[in-house]
């Protein structure tokens, strides 16, 4: 990854916001700038700054310790997962699932980590949910709730 | 003068109502802790907070003075372990590293810790002090403004934050764009056409300030931890030694804390330049005033007022930053960009009309701000052991637990599953960006102030039926511009002149 990738990925950014945003279009225009002007302005701005970028280049960024990029995979997979199960399994076993999962990521171990999961799962739900009114989905567990 | 004091009864009356004097209390302590925390800061610790006020139902007031103590606490918290581990919490603490470890090391930690505190304090006074004279001034000045100086002003604001931050403006310039460009997804409240929805229901209303700023930074700061494989210190605190400093200290060191928070306050003002600036200037000032006077001056060996500098300075300018975001509804800095997207979550749009509008709600923010220095002042001392404690939190456990409340926070807006979906994808998006360098507070700014700024520019030109001359007709808009451009040139001037010098006697 360096400046050069940055910039290409800023010129795609650009062009695909001025291709979707091309026919943004007020139907009755009682005002000398309509709705398409800012976007396209920005799109522009950002056109310019992919293309100083791009061909300017430079600035490589250090390949990561062997291993780490697989966990950092892992760890995009785990909160987008997370995200996924959140509603739909209920706050409390989502959340005993993503901890243990991130625990191992982190180097905790099995028994810990479950312990910690499940702990972390209940404590939370009671805290937010019961004392802070902060109302979580009970999912698989509503009828027990 | 009366007005003033008017000013302040109202801001301490609110300050000191039994609920907000309970929430600074638990904010500053909560703060505390995010500070010491490994990896997280000020801006994290704000940023988890503010859904979960919100969801809570507290009164925009409280729930402010909670992120306000959060966010000095969480200054503090860095403090922490700077002097006793020599491990800066977050950028601002860097400097209190120099003479505070050395102090620690001394066998002086408690003595180090109590007078940061104190030093911290004075800073806050001197700055609540700066922000009551200063604010209404401000305020009664920006009234004048119309939508092209306001358009101006918010184009000022981006150059400070992108042309100070970081080695390459272009990649500050360009995350203020992206910003901007995220602000722009939703229904267009001039026309009412949909932008960049792509027909989703979800995507309507527009992506959520709050989405935005937990994917940055909460999800990708914890996919970072992963590359610093941080473990869990245990330090211990030697119950022995003098716990507190002792008068002598204070005469020892005072010219230094009033010299280091008034410029701390000064630049805390400036937009952009926020409170490592100030630490940096503060310390850097005060090496060279007390080495020039005084011969025995030890800085970077332990020498108590290069401990105070940066503290008084930092604090001061913490605060001082709420100056512009109060004022002119433009913040100068990342938290205060993230504070007034809280303040847009129950409508309240900061700005000059503020002052007049919900005078409870600035003057006991202000107040509140110098109530949350005097709790953390008095619970330091005898709390430290229980906040060294919290270094010993494993990652293991500290990373599921921030990722857990994040989502309970993102959850809590709109209980839906696509928001915390957004997160995870956006926390991907600024991870990568981030190793690349690119700056995260014009981005949250952008996200801020976008919908203010297409508005204001659109507005402007409605006026001239078109015209662009109106955007630099007027003094304030020109005088905008030149500071703007000047904030952009200047630096790079400076760093080719200083790129130059030492080459020259070198090639004689």
């Amino acid at each position: 990854m360096n400046d050069r990738i940055l910039g290409i990925l800023a010129l795609c950014l650009a062009a695909f916001m001025t291709w979707a945003g091309w026919d943004i279009e007020a139907p009755f225009a009682y005002e000398p700038v309509g709705p398409r002007a800012f976007p396209m302005l920005i799109a522009g701005i950002i056109g310019l700054c992919g293309l100083r970028l791009a061909f300017k280049g430079g600035n490589q960024v250090e390949p990561a310790a062997p291993g780490v990029n697989t966990r950092i995979a892992l760890m995009m997979a785990v909160a987008l997962g997370y995200a996924f199960l959140f509603q739909w399994l209920g706050f409390i076993i989502a959340t005993a699932i993503m901890t243990v999962l991130v625990a191992r990521l982190f180097d905790g171990t099995w028994v810990k980590s479950a312990i910690g999961g499940i702990v972390m799962g209940v404590a939370f739900f009671l805290l937010f949910d019961k004392v802070l009114d902060v109302v979580l989905p009970t999912g698989l567990l509503g009828g027990l709730l | 003068m009366s007005g003033i004091l008017d000013h302040l009864s109202i801001g301490f009356g609110v300050a000191f109502s039994p609920t907000n004097l309970l929430v600074a209390a638990i904010g500053s302590f909560l703060g505390t802790i995010v500070g010491v925390l490994p990896g997280l800061g000020p801006i994290n610790g704000v940023a988890m907070l503010i859904p979960i006020a919100y969801a809570m139902n507290l009164p925009p007031e409280t729930s402010l003075i909670l992120l306000a103590a959060v966010y000095v606490g969480a200054e503090y918290g860095g403090r922490i372990t700077s002097i006793l581990l020599n491990v800066p919490g977050e950028a601002s603490a860097i400097m209190t590293t120099l003479d505070g470890y050395p102090l620690a090391r001394q066998g002086l930690a408690n003595v180090a810790l109590s007078l940061s505190a104190w030093s911290a304090f004075c800073g806050a006074t001197v700055s609540v002090i700066g922000i009551t004279l200063l604010s209404p001034f401000l305020a009664r000045w920006a009234l004048a403004f119309g939508p092209a100086e306001y358009f101006v002003l918010m184009v000022f604001s981006f150059c400070c934050l992108t042309s100070l931050l970081g080695k390459q403006p272009v990649k500050g310039v360009l995350a203020a764009m992206i910003g901007l460009g995220i602000s722009v997804i939703g229904v267009d409240s001039n026309s009412g056409v949909y932008r960049y929805t792509f027909d989703s229901v979800h995507l309507a209303d527009g992506i959520d300030f709050v989405v935005v700023v937990i994917g940055l930074f909460a999800v990708s700061e914890l996919l970072e931890m992963l590359d610093k494989s941080s473990s869990g210190n245990s330090v211990e605190v030697k119950p022995s030694g003098r716990k507190l400093f002792n008068f002598s200290e204070i005469m020892f060191t005072k010219f230094a804390v009033a010299r280091s928070a008034l410029i701390g306050f000064v630049v805390g003002v400036l937009p952009g330049a926020g409170a490592s600036v100030a630490a940096a200037v503060a310390y850097s000032q005060e090496k060279r005033i007390t080495e020039a006077r005084d011969p025995n001056a030890k800085f970077g060996k332990g020498d108590m007022r290069g401990l105070v500098a940066p503290e008084a300075a930092a604090t001061a300018s913490a605060i001082g930053s709420f100056v512009p975001m109060l004022t002119l509804g433009v913040p100068g800095s990342g938290t205060t960009a993230v504070m007034m997207g809280a303040l847009t979550l129950y409508n309240i749009t900061p700005g000059p009309v503020l002052f007049d509008a919900q005078p409870q709600l600035v003057w006991g923010l202000i107040a509140s701000l110098f109530v949350a220095n005097v709790l953390l002042f008095i619970m330091n001392v005898p709390m430290v052991r229980v906040f060294s404690k919290v270094l010993s939190v494993p990652a293991w456990l500290l990373v599921p637990g921030v990722m857990c409340i994040s989502y309970i926070g993102v959850y809590a807006i709109n209980s839906g599953t696509f928001d915390l979906l957004l997160v995870a994808i956006i926390g991907a998006i600024g991870y990568f960006l981030r190793k690349l360098e690119v700056p995260m507070a014009p981005l949250v700014l952008g996200v801020v102030l976008g919908d203010m700024m297409e508005q204001n520019l659109r507005r402007a030109l409605s006026i001239t039926n078109g015209d662009v001359a109106v955007l630099y007709s007027s003094p304030v808009s020109i005088g905008l511009w030149i500071a703007a451009i000047a904030v952009v040139v200047l630096p790079q001037i400076f760093r080719r002149m200083r790129r130059k010098l030492p080459v020259d006697p070198a090639g004689e």
